[in-house]
This record gives structure tokens, C-alpha cells and sequence, in this order.
């Protein structure tokens, strides 16, 4: 590619940026009669409705201990209501050609169907009765406990999810976010039905609820019919305390797992912020530069393309109602491990002590402002976009926002949020690897 | 939906698998995609597919080889892969990485797969910019000229490590797959024998790029919203300058047929069993591949499904089950049954179990309900994969490849014609014991001690883990 075409691309973009606008959502938002928020955005290409309902019963909720909480109640949610058995609801599902699914995240539990129009009615209708007519019978609830451990069993075999995990419980601690949506096996078994019950009373509360529809239907249609199926679990559910600060004191903080494995699986980082810090934005285009851009940042550069060290490499600021944290995440044959952290640490410094390039910079904001309509081209990722203005509150114009937002951005504020905000001098690492190949030796990896 | 996570080509899937249950929506409403696709053979061979669609303001372009590693020899595994690979790392006017550098800065997304049969190289972009990724592809299709090969090389070693070294599951599949195939290039793995890859050259694959990236060895397609005329022209006026290298060479190998019951165990460093089963069965080309599909969604599709029911609600013995039968291989290939166990399970107490639904579906013919709900799951599928135009994209692309994109309209009719008598004579003539090859892993525990068995394996096999979509 000639520098004379580039240029072109570079007009042709800035003409796309004013045509970006209409995004043709046509986002709608109300507040029913059971004190739900309801955002649709019709959308009549195909004969199919999405729906989620986002509940304030995420697993941050979970109590002292008792981590999966959050996790069993929603997927023992489908398993039967008060009229029928687990495999009735299972069946009518499948019938149907439906998915119906309940799952928590970090914040928020999601529950979710995708049908046909045709089906929509009974499909919603289903939804409605696991929701506001749960089963959370003994059985059904014990049988999906010992299901949730022989998967956090199966997930134990993966090196790169006990990095996560092990991260995690060290960064976070008792906090929010200190452990996956599904617990521990140890935690998990500590869940009672009673325990459940009372979860789902408390936090499955439409007061407090965001959904939204995307799909097949008009507005109307869908608020008449939700504020007629939804009726019982009504109420709101109280905030919950921002946690603590997270510092991670000055050094490396190593955490060896040995493993007879090929690769050193590695997870570097510190905390990070929440969704809405004002510096959000200025994280977004600093990290696309330094790992967050593919083959356009810095570490994959490195590490991958120049080095061959890695196939993945990458870093993220995993950010949600509080603050989150950073991460760099690779993976490296054993013997590269310490080459690969003295890389990652080096990249750090870099993007701290000499200013990103203008094209560098220029690069991120093209990708973050002109990749947006691929974040909301299809129904699942629509209705996931309006849970999240909602629950962020971003505010229904946000794509007209976005591009300001991001052009906003400095060189300057670049340089300034990677100094504030990454830590090459008090990071926690996880190493699950062999241990006597990888030979961890932060001092080593450390030389600057 | 069916959930199968070992095959030769993963990809195929994760993303092409609920496309691949397509069926007629109420009858016709969706049975005419096809018409709407412009269709255009360009004077060196090229075969180019334009089809609008303007449901976001978001377009894909896609390039398919016919080659994968189905075309490669003994000794030689894993270069249409790697060759991959090298696509990213330079043409004759573009530096390492620069191709996806450029994508991206058009707000577009870049990333490519290998399979057995082929390799796909595809492009979601900001539908403003459909011409940049048109032109750069018609540039490496021509101007290959890789820089970097050793640390490229070594790139696919990692992933290899990551995706079949370190993953017992796929461990598992690469050495069933290869005891089920023994003649047919399906023996090994896509990305390749560890051994084989060390030894790969440059050379291999500059040879390899001249032979199969011509204009008569692909099919392009772009979906999108944009005027499909004006992108048809771009197409043309980027590609037909393109010359052709040698015609491709055949591959002649045919699987002889299997005569008894296959067993292969595998020692490998992991915590839970595991084991699969596989059959030899006929591909698209055989009338018996619809019902095959519907036995597939009987046996896994879903949790009211026969085999989930069993083994993870009632007997508790694993922690999930899959079934899938990969209709669009170019190939007769195999329809997989595949089962991690829950701790302390013994493989052959599932496999009774297994054997024992397997011979209900040869016995008993399913009732009116379970074979339309089967169905019923079909079509809501191909709907809903309609929802997503890189999944339209490379359905039509894989069809084109299998002889005509118009077979994306005819799935609909072969899915409902099936019968219960069809699913239970399919049954009868595939899902039998002396056409099955059994594998079983034989944890040897993850914890560290020296000399335990090192397997090897294969998966899908992408250019690059996708990148984290960056977050709202």
C-alpha cells in the first residue's frame, strides 16, 4: 500500500464518521408498571426476537464464602418451575428451537432467550414462569451443585482459567470480583437449597432490573405483554458498598502452580479502574496501543510477530461497576517464560517514559470510532449494548457520543494514564507452567 | 444446539455448526436466500459471490482456498496452515502485519482459519471501507512474499502447544482422528505433527502459494450493506488482473472401508477421562446426510437431548456430552460422539451407555415429536445464523466450494423430508460397532513429575486468537 492511497483511506473515514450516525436503533426506553427499565430497538429484517434481562444479582453479590452463589441460583432457575419439572421446561424449550438461558457475570445476571417470532409469545411466557415462578426444588437444585463442580473440575484442566482464577482471588481478595461466577468446588459445596431460595428472593427483583428486546416486535406489544407476565417479583434491591481500594504494594508479587505442561501460562497485572472513571476512555485508546490492538499494539508486535514467543498475547483493563483490574495475558513455552515477562515489563516502561507516536495514536481512534457498528450488527450484540447504557449509564445517544469521546483524546493524556495506571513495579504474576523449565526468576526477568 | 468441541476443524464448529442446521422457516419464508447472491465466474476462473444486506451498516469480505490439509503429504503436515500464516507477514508492498494494521485502521477486523478441506481469510468492516480489504487480498493472492519465517514458524509451534499439547480433549481427537483415517489425509491433524512443522521451509511455502492461491482454486465473497453492482465491480477490477499458477494437484486417496472396531487409548497428562466415538460416514453428497444431521441434534442437540439426559441428568457420569456429524466436508467424514467424565467415572461404563442409546436410535424409530423438534431446532438455527453475514458469508462460501452456494437454500427441504425411518436406518448403517473407532484418555494427572506421556493432537487453527472485541 502506497502512502498515497493511505491518505485516501483517511479521507474516505473521516467522510464515514458524520454518515456513522444513524445507527438506526432507534432505541426506546420505558419504565413498566413493575418498576423494570425497558429498552427495545425493533428490528424487522428476520422473524426473530431477542430478549435480556439484566438483575442485580450478579456474583459480587455472593456472600462471605459462599462464592457460586450467584451462579447455581440462576441456572437452577430453569430447571422447572412451579408447574413443571426441569425436563418439561427443557423440552418445550428445544420444541421450540428457543434458548433460554439464565447465567451470572461479575455485576449482573443475565437472562436471556433468542426465538422465533412465531414462538415469541411462548417463548416469553416460559421466561416469565422460570423467573417469577421458579421450581428451586431440593433435587433439581443439588443436581445442577454437582454439576457446576464436576465443570469447575473440567476447568481446572485448563492452565490458562487456574491463571485467571488464581489472579484474581490474589488481586481481589474477600472483594467483589475475587472469584469466578462459579465459585470454587470447595465454595460450591457449601451451597444449600435454602441458600438459594433466599438468593433469588432477595436480588431477582424487577425494580431494579434493565431489560432489553430487540427483534420482531413492536414496543407496544412488548411492554403490554412483560408488565402482564412478570408479576410477583416486583421490588427493588439495595446498593451495594463500593469495596476498598485495591493497592498492590511496591514488587513483583510471583504465584508459581506447577503443572506438567508444555507452556508457562501467565498472568501479569494490577487493579485497574471502574466502568465510569473519567479516564475510562483515555485506558481505552492508551491499551489499544500498548495490547489491546491485535497486531496493531505493541506487545503482540513484540512478543509474537518479532519475537515468535507467543501465539496470544494480549492486555485489558477488565472494567465493571467498581474497579477492576489490568491484566497482560500470554503464553509461552516454558524456557521463554522469563524472556517473555522482561518483554511484557519493558513494554510498560516504554509507553510510560516516551510518548505514543501520532500515528499510533491516530491508529487507535480510527479502529475504536470505526469498528463500533461491528459491536452492534446483530441482535445478541444489540440487546447487550442497550443492557449496557442502561446499567453504565451511557446514555441512549451513546454511539452518536462515542466519537467524540474517543477523539478526545490527547497524546498527552496517553502518556499521563500510562503512568498513573500501569504498575511495572508492583504487579502480581501467575505462573502456572512447569516450574523447573520455566526456571521464574523475576529478578532476572526484571532488568531495567 | 449440538455441542462438539473435536474435530478437524473446530471452527467449523463454533461458527458454522448452527449455521449449518439450517431448515425451511415456516415452510419458504427463508428458502430463496440464495436468490438475491450475484454470481460471477471472472475470465481466470474466479469465482465471486455479492450479496446485499442491510441490516447493520457493517460489511465482510471473505477469500476461500480450496486447500487445507487434506492436500498435503506424509512428512510434510501443517504447511497450508503455516502457509496461512505467512499470509499476514508480507507481500511484495506491504511489510509484516501490515495487512491487518491497515484493517483496522479502516475500523475493520481481520483474522483467517485452516481447515482440512480449506482456508478462509475474512474481513468484518465499517461498510465504507469494503474496498480496502478487497484490494489487499487480491495483493497477497499475487504478491506473497512472506518476512519473518523462523519467528512465524515458531508462532505455530506455541499454538500447537496451546491448542493440542496442553488440552487433553484435542489430544484425545487427534489421535482418534488419525486411527480412523488411514489412507485418507484426514489421518493428520491440521495444524500439523510437531515434527513435521520443525521442519517446514520457506521453500515449502512459496511452492505451496504458487500451486493452490490462483483465482481457479477460490471463491470470494462479500456480504454487507452495501450496492452489491458497484462492490462486484471493485471484485473484478482487483482479481482479473490475476494470473493463474499450475492447476492444483488431485487427491486421490479414498478411505477403504472399515472392516471391525477400532480401539486407541491415550496417556496424557490431565485430571478427568474422557472418550470419543467416531463413524465413518458420507458427506453431502449422500441423500442419508440429512438424516445423519437430525441424529445428530437427537443425540446432543440441546438439553432435552437423548444423550444429555442420560449422562449428565440421570446417570451424573459426565460433565458434558456433544454429537456432530460434519455434513460439508469435502470428503466422507465422520460423525462424532465425544464425552468428558466427571471424576472416577470408567470409560466403559459410558460407552455401555452410549452403546445402549446408540442402539435404540438403530432399533426404535423416534416419535412424531422428538423428530420435529429435531427439525424445529434445524430451522431456528439456519434463521438465527442468518442474523450474522459472516456466518451467511461462509456458508455460501463453503457451499460454492462443495460444487454450488444454491445449496444453501436446498438444506431446508432435505431437513424436512427426513423421516423416523430414515434416522433409524442411517443408524443402522453408520452408528455401528464395527465402523467405530473409540478413544479413550487415560488421565495421568497434571500434576508435575518427570517422563509422563506427551501427547500430540490438532484443532482449528486460526491466523490469531480473535481479538478481544474492544469494550463499549
Amino acid at each position: 500500500m502506497t502512502p498515497r492511497r493511505t491518505s485516501i483511506l483517511i479521507l474516505t473515514l473521516a467522510m464515514t464518521l458524520a454518515g456513522a450516525r444513524c445507527f438506526a436503533l432507534d432505541i426506546k426506553r420505558v419504565t413498566l408498571g413493575n418498576g423494570a427499565t425497558l429498552l427495545i430497538s425493533e428490528q424487522h429484517q428476520l422473524p426473530m426476537v431477542t430478549m435480556a434481562i439484566a438483575f442485580d444479582a450478579g456474583a459480587r453479590r455472593d456472600p462471605q464464602g459462599k462464592g457460586g452463589l450467584a451462579q447455581l441460583t440462576a441456572q437452577s432457575l430453569t430447571e422447572g418451575t412451579r408447574d413443571m419439572a426441569a425436563k418439561q421446561v427443557d423440552e418445550k424449550t428445544d420444541f421450540m428451537g428457543s434458548s433460554l438461558a439464565v447465567e451470572a457475570g461479575q455485576d449482573y445476571a443475565n437472562a436471556q432467550i433468542t426465538t422465533l417470532k412465531r414462538y415469541w409469545p411462548d417463548t416469553l411466557h416460559l421466561l416469565a414462569a422460570v423467573l417469577s415462578q421458579p421450581g428451586l426444588r431440593d433435587a433439581d437444585i443439588m443436581r445442577k451443585r454437582s454439576e457446576l463442580i464436576a465443570g469447575l473440575n473440567s476447568q481446572a484442566e485448563q492452565p490458562g482459567y487456574v491463571a485467571q482464577v488464581t489472579f484474581a482471588k490474589l488481586l481481589f481478595g474477600d472483594r467483589p470480583y475475587g472469584h469466578p461466577p462459579e465459585g470454587t468446588p470447595e465454595s460450591v459445596a457449601t451451597l444449600t437449597p435454602q441458600d438459594v431460595r433466599q438468593f433469588y428472593k432477595q436480588y431477582y427483583r424487577l425494580g431494579s432490573a434493565v431489560i432489553a428486546v430487540v427483534g420482531d416486535v413492536t414496543a407496544q406489544e412488548v411492554k403490554e405483554a412483560i408488565e402482564k407476565g412478570f408479576t410477583g417479583i416486583e421490588g427493588t434491591v439495595a446498593p451495594q458498598a463500593e469495596p476498598a481500594k485495591i493497592e498492590v504494594a511496591p514488587g513483583a508479587h510471583v504465584t508459581k502452580i506447577d503443572r506438567n505442561i508444555t507452556q508457562a501460562n501467565l498472568t501479569l497485572g494490577f487493579g485497574g479502574v471502574a466502568r465510569s472513571h473519567p479516564d475510562y476512555y483515555r485506558l481505552q485508546v492508551m491499551n489499544y496501543i500498548l495490547g489491546g490492538g491485535g497486531f496493531s499494539s505493541r506487545l503482540v508486535r513484540e512478543v509474537r510477530s518479532k519475537a515468535g514467543l507467543a501465539y496470544s498475547v494480549g492486555s485489558q483493563f477488565e472494567s465493571g461497576k467498581f474497579q477492576g483490574s489490568f491484566q497482560v495475558v500470554l503464553q509461552t513455552k516454558n524456557a521463554s517464560a522469563n524472556q517473555a515477562i522482561r518483554m511484557v515489563l519493558q513494554q510498560m516502561r516504554d509507553i510510560q517514559n516516551t510518548a505514543a507516536t501520532d500515528s499510533e495514536i491516530d491508529s487507535a481512534k480510527k479502529f475504536l470510532i470505526g469498528s463500533f457498528p461491528l459491536k452492534i450488527d446483530r441482535q445478541s450484540t444489540i440487546a447487550s449494548f442497550l443492557l449496557q447504557i442502561e446499567l453504565y449509564g451511557l446514555g441512549l445517544d451513546y454511539a452518536d457520543k462515542y466519537p467524540a469521546l474517543i477523539q478526545s483524546v490527547s497524546k498527552e493524556d496517553v502518556q499521563r494514564v500510562a503512568r498513573a495506571y500501569l504498575r511495572p513495579d508492583a504487579y502480581l504474576l501467575v505462573a502456572v507452567a512447569n516450574q523447573s523449565e520455566a526456571a521464574i526468576n523475576v529478578a532476572s526477568a526484571d532488568q531495567h | 444446539m449440538k455441542t462438539i468441541n473435536l474435530r478437524r476443524r473446530s471452527l467449523a464448529s463454533s461458527v458454522l455448526l448452527l449455521a449449518a442446521c439450517f431448515g425451511a422457516i415456516a415452510g419458504r419464508a427463508f428458502a430463496g436466500v440464495t436468490d438475491a447472491v450475484k454470481a460471477v465466474t471472472l475470465p481466470n476462473g474466479l469465482r465471486v459471490l455479492v450479496l446485499e444486506n442491510h441490516k447493520a451498516p457493517v460489511a465482510t469480505f471473505n477469500v476461500f482456498y480450496k486447500v487445507g490439509s487434506r492436500n498435503e503429504q506424509f512428512g510434510r503436515t501443517g504447511l497450508s496452515h503455516l502457509c496461512e500464516h505467512l499470509m499476514f507477514r508480507g507481500t511484495k508492498k506491504l511489510g509484516p502485519e501490515e495487512f491487518s494494521n491497515i484493517i483496522q485502521a479502516n475500523g475493520g477486523m481481520d483474522n483467517a482459519f485452516t481447515t482440512a478441506d480449506y482456508t478462509n481469510y475474512f474481513v468484518v468492516i465499517n461498510r465504507a471501507h469494503l474496498d480496502v480489504p478487497i484490494s489487499l487480498e487480491a495483493d497477497r493472492m499475487t504478491n506473497f512474499a512472506p518476512q519473518g519465517f523462523d519467528s512465524e514458524k515458531a508462532v505455530v509451534i506455541e499454538e500447537r502447544r496451546l491448542r493440542t499439547e496442553d488440552n487433553p480433549q484435542d489430544a484425545l481427537n487427534e489421535i482418534s482422528q488419525a486411527q480412523a483415517f488411514i489412507e485418507h489425509p484426514y489421518h493428520w491433524p491440521v495444524i500439523g505433527w510437531m515434527q513435521d512443522l520443525k521442519r517446514l521451509t520457506l521453500d515449502d511455502a512459496i511452492a505451496y502459494h504458487t500451486m493452490y492461491y490462483s483465482p481457479q482454486n477460490a471463491v470470494v465473497v462479500a456480504v454487507g450493506d452495501f450496492d452489491g453492482e458497484k462492490v462486484l465491480k471493485q471484485i473484478s477490477e482487483s482479481f482479473s488482473p490475476i494470473l493463474n499458477g499450475p492447476k492444483p494437484l488431485p487427491v486421490p486417496q479414498v478411505e477403504p472401508p472399515q472392516a471391525g472396531a477400532r480401539n486407541v487409548m491415550l496417556q496424557h497428562p490431565a485430571d478427568l477421562p474422557a472418550l470419543s466415538q467416531s463413524f465413518h460416514t458420507p458427506n453431502f453428497n449422500s441423500p442419508d446426510s440429512f438424516a445423519l444431521e437430525i441424529a445428530a441434534v437427537m443425540l446432543a442437540g440441546g438439553k432435552s437431548a437423548r444423550l444429555y439426559q442420560k449422562l449428565v441428568v440421570e446417570k451424573r457420569m459426565v460433565v458434558d456430552v456433544g454429537a456432530g456429524y460434519d455434513r460439508q466436508s469435502f470428503d466422507p467424514g465422520l460423525f462424532t460422539i465425544a464425552a468428558q467424565m466427571r471424576p472416577g467415572v470408567k470409560a466403559d461404563d459410558v460407552l455401555e451407555e452410549l452403546d445402549h442409546e446408540l442402539s435404540r436410535l438403530r432399533e426404535k424409530p423416534a416419535g412424531t415429536d422428538e423428530l420435529q423438534k429435531a427439525k424445529n431446532q434445524e430451522q431456528a438455527g439456519f434463521l438465527f445464523g442468518q442474523d450474522s453475514i459472516l456466518r451467511q458469508a461462509m456458508e455460501l462460501g463453503v457451499y460454492e466450494m462443495l460444487g454450488s452456494y444454491k445449496m444453501y437454500d436446498d438444506y431446508l427441504a432435505g431437513i424436512n423430508r427426513v423421516t423416523a425411518d430414515d434416522v433409524r436406518r442411517v443408524a443402522r448403517q453408520y452408528l455401528v460397532a464395527a465402523n467405530c473407532t473409540v478413544g479413550v484418555l487415560v488421565p495421568t494427572g497434571l500434576l508435575n513429575h518427570p517422563g509422563a506421556a506427551n501427547g500430540e493432537s490438532g484443532g482449528v487453527i486460526r491466523h490469531a486468537q480473535d481479538m478481544r472485541q474492544s469494550p463499549l
